[in-house]
């Protein structure tokens, strides 16, 4: 009876699935880890891996609203990261960033303009991508790293973009949060925002009431590029080095935060505080194998089994949901 | 008649692949009324409609608006011009509120420091009395979402927004599907006001006897092409009907 | 030609012959050298059985993402089950284990009336995962004996000459092509995958051919990764890591269209031909070896973009 009541409530916000779960596995974590998993630093730790993976999560959210999907995110990631890494010491952090972003977008700008040009299934498309800037990754760091000079790694412009802390958190958080209060805005509150969601709930729909269907994609892309090359910034800001291979696998882990956090990949329906909640359920399960001596490996295994228990636990809540 | 008429169609055709769609359509529409455009399913009188209202852009063939030639076909274009469209089967999106799908395209906003915002109150507020005014039930809500409607109300939210948006031309595609014998009515006497308002309005049926006691003219289409184009007074909806019968017998020969 | 033309196989034919000219002219490496082709095709071949087996899925209007990893978790369990089951014993049990693993992401797909990709995707992490807990990332030998058993020399040493992958992958696409286009089931797959809801109002279960699909897709995976090891008996964890990328390529060269429905097996093993060329070429060329996956992911777009606008041409609703 209790529960028929929440139906309405659950309908509309099908994250509260992920927040339960969240809650449940904080109070998991804390009680079985002696201290190790809930203590200042290891929070810390994972709002920060949870700053980057939900920076890009948001972007891919943001995507998928539209019906589409972006799984090239996790190279833009790595091509943010070395942009950003090798203007940081010979400009300043600032610039280094502005122009990793401006990667991004480009090639998010690539990644919407093939796909809406040639009206070519998204998944196949930024596949090429993924595989495309990957490679061009590992050609350009030719199997070794790019790094900053630890000599360089000082300046609060550096420290300002993932380098430093803030009131004891990275300043990766800050970012996210400012990100994400901008994004919500602008998803709720302003015209793109209705029309994003329109196109992913129906594009014919949203096409015969005039809307430019093809550029709210492309937007969404660009949208998106930006968002994981800047989550790339900040992270090489954070780590002070990369490789070729930085951010290898992130785009699974980004949509797998947001098939977690409600996000229906058929699009229409997303919701940007879930995705960011399932960003640091999988950085919080990640941190619990670190400190509890499990083998890390155990964390793809995890991850995988979650992605389907997630989106079939969804899909099962809306289902409950809509009944009436 | 000295006016030019409004829209003009000269010599449209229209390929989906390899499909013939619209085969040479010439027809005008004028300012001031309503023309019944019939047909059988797959006749084409959706595809002429879904290309005045930009959805599909023509093969061959030009279409002037206003004495215009139309250069470029999209729905925003169309909209801006003042043709609002009832569409069949698109229109609403699901997962959207009906006051969000009211202004689909054409959001209403409010600027802050040059930021545009939604004005909510403003979308609720005329979402709200539309509503109300088509009788949807009394517990929908303008905040609720279009997937809680039933296929009535849909239909209701289209006409309503449509009516509410009215400008130059209104377009309405089988506007009395999944509706009552009420609303049926309440619709039809809407077709008639907004014509004696001096707007075009193209009333798309299949019920040839339906649409003749409002419109002013019938056009026929058959297999896409008009087969028929004459004024209510000078011919009866029997007649027309025998007109559709035999396109029909055209379409039998050739499908087998 | 017309036939030509309209067989999904066409782009992947000309790419084939295009290719293979710009190789005899631009001649690096010694191309048409007996140690380049017996290379690259047995290169081929494995990668054509994944991607038969992923063209199967992608005709039935559905994706495997997980096939690398069903590779490489069907190679390891092969390699590390042999010392206590013997080399058929292992055998079946591999292939089984390749089985259960399409069979449980098929039924998800259908029974859980999830999208194909996400649960592939999870596929693709829990498989890989098993992989890195199971052999704790150690690498794994066949025995002396193991390597000289009949059926490891049936499934990887070579016949006049040619590689035993390369009749392998004969032989089965000679059986799927039979199945795709004389069998019952292989009407009702293409009906699933060119029209669900016509098939379902026909009366096929779609939900079994999809599910027998992805059994098909990982079997076929598994088995390409047991060629493989037969023929290099080691293991190491990151075994097909992004083949799943290279067989989705090779499959949408080959001109199966993700809109489900069309498929050609020819084209399909051309395709896997194509990007195996590639990546040998890019590697003789000197080239870092990175710039290979840079490649596939360039030509994946265009072959898409291609086939895409071919049917387009030809009038097929895509």
């Amino acid at each position: 009876m209790a529960l028929s009541a929440a139906k309405p409530l659950i309908r509309r916000h099908t994250e509260i699935g992920i927040f339960l779960i969240g809650a449940i596995l904080i109070v998991i974590f804390a009680s079985t880890s002696d201290g190790r998993w809930a203590n200042l630093y290891n929070i810390g730790t994972i709002m920060q891996v949870t700053a980057t993976l939900g920076l890009m999560s948001l972007g891919v959210a943001i995507v998928i609203g539209t019906g589409e999907i972006d799984i090239s995110v996790g190279s833009t990631f790595g091509m943010g990261a070395l942009a950003h890494l090798w203007l940081a010491a010979r400009v300043d952090p600032v610039f280094a960033a502005l122009v990793a972003i401006v990667v991004g977008a480009a090639i998010g700008y690539l990644n919407g303009w093939l796909i809406t040009r040639t009206k070519t299934p998204s998944l196949i498309i930024t596949l090429g991508t993924l595989m495309i800037f990957r490679g061009i990754a590992i050609a350009l760091t030719d199997g070794f790293s790019f790094s900053i000079p630890y000599a360089a790694r000082n300046g609060w412009t550096y420290s300002l973009l993932g380098g430093g802390d803030f009131l004891g958190f990275n300043t990766a958080l800050f970012w996210l949060i400012a990100t994400f209060a901008v994004l919500i805005v602008v998803l709720k509150a302003m015209p793109f925002g209705n029309r994003l969601l329109a196109v992913g709930g129906s594009a014919d729909s949203a096409h015969s009431r005039g809307v430019r269907v093809e550029r709210i994609k492309l937007s969404a892309f660009v949208i998106c590029g930006m968002l994981a090359a800047f989550a790339g910034a900040l992270e090489a800001g954070k780590l002070g080095f990369a490789d070729g291979s930085m951010g290898r696998l992130m785009e699974l882990q980004a949509i797998a935060s947001c098939v977690l956090g409600g996000c229906l990949l058929a699009g229409g329906r997303i919701s940007l505080i879930g995705a960011l909640m399932g960003a640091f359920v999988l950085s919080s399960i990640q941190s619990y194998l670190v400190v509890t001596g499990v083998q890390p490996q155990w964390f793809i295994l995890i991850l995988g089994l979650i992605v389907v228990g997630a989106a079939y636990g969804d899909k099962s809540l809306r289902n409950w949901a809509i009944r009436k | 008649m000295t006016q030019n008429p409004l829209i003009q169609v000269k010599n449209l055709d229209l390929y989906f692949g390899a499909f013939h769609a619209l085969k040479n359509v010439s027809v005008d529409f004028n300012a001031g009324e309503l023309i019944g455009l019939v047909g059988d399913n797959g006749a084409g009188k959706t595809t002429l409609i879904r290309v005045l209202c930009g959805i599909h852009a023509p093969t061959k063939g030009d279409v002037f608006f206003d004495g215009k030639k139309v250069e470029k076909f999209h729905p925003k274009l169309a909209i801006d011009q003042g043709i609002e469209t009832i569409q069949q089967s698109v229109g609403l999106c699901d997962n959207l509120s009906i006051a969000r799908n009211f202004y689909l395209g054409r959001e209403p906003v409010k600027r802050i420091l040059g930021i545009p915002f939604l004005d909510f109150a403003k979308m609720r507020e005329k979402s709200s009395r539309v509503i109300r005014q088509f009788g949807l039930r009394e517990n929908v809500s303008a905040d609720d979402e279009v997937e809680r409607l039933s296929g009535g109300e849909r239909q209701s939210v289209k006409i309503g927004r449509a009516v509410e948006f009215k400008n130059r031309v209104v377009i309405m595609d089988e506007p009395t599907n999944h509706l009552s014998v009420r609303e049926r009515e309440h619709v039809n006497e809407l077709a008639v006001q907004l014509k004696e308002q001096g707007l075009l309005v193209i009333y798309i049926t299949h019920d040839i006897f339906q649409v003749h006691k409002l419109a002013d003219r019938i056009v026929i289409m058959e297999n896409g092409e008009k087969v028929a184009d004459a004024s209510t007074d000078s011919m009866s909806a029997e007649a027309l009907e025998d007109v559709i019968r035999q396109g029909g017998r055209v379409v039998e020969k050739e499908a087998v | 030609m017309k036939y030509l033309v309209r067989s999904q196989g066409f782009g992947a034919t000309i790419g084939v012959i295009a290719m293979l000219a710009v190789f005899t002219v631009i001649d690096f490496s010694g191309w048409w050298t007996i140690q380049t082709l017996s290379n690259v095709t047995q290169f081929t071949a494995i990668l054509a059985l994944v991607a038969l087996g992923q063209a199967l899925v992608i005709m039935t209007k559905e994706i495997d993402l997980s096939v690398g990893s069903i590779y490489g978790l069907t190679g390891v369990a092969f390699i590390t089950l042999e010392p206590s089951l013997g080399v058929p014993g292992s055998l079946v049990v591999a292939l089984l284990i390749a089985a259960a693993a399409g069979f449980i992401q098929g039924t998800a797909v259908v029974k859980g009336e999830l999208p194909s990709m996400i649960v592939t995707l999870g596929g693709l992490f829990a498989a890989r995962g098993i992989i890195y807990v199971w052999t704790g990332g150690s690498v794994h030998n066949f025995s002396p004996d193991a390597r000289t058993h009949a059926l490891t020399r049936l499934l990887g040493g070579e016949l006049f000459g040619v590689e035993a992958a390369l009749y392998w992958v004969g032989i089965v696409s000679v059986l799927l092509a039979i199945m795709l286009w004389g069998t019952r089931f292989g009407n009702r797959l293409l009906a699933t995958g060119g029209s669900r809801e016509s098939a379902e109002s026909r009366g096929v279960r779609t939900d079994h051919v999809k599910t027998t699909a992805f059994v098909l897709c990982s079997l076929l995976a598994g088995f390409a990764g047991i060629l493989t090891l037969c023929n290099q008996p080691q293991t190491h964890v990151t075994l097909g890591e992004n083949m799943e990328l290279e067989a989705i390529s090779a499959a949408v060269i080959g001109g199966c269209l993700l809109t489900g429905g069309r498929g050609s097996i020819l084209g399909v093993i051309l395709g896997a031909l194509i990007v195996v060329s590639f990546r040998y070429q890019l590697i003789a060329l000197g080239a870092p070896s990175s710039w290979y996956i840079t490649f596939v992911g360039a030509v994946l777009i265009v072959a898409v973009i291609f086939n895409q606008k071919l049917a387009r041409f030809l009038g097929h609703s895509v």
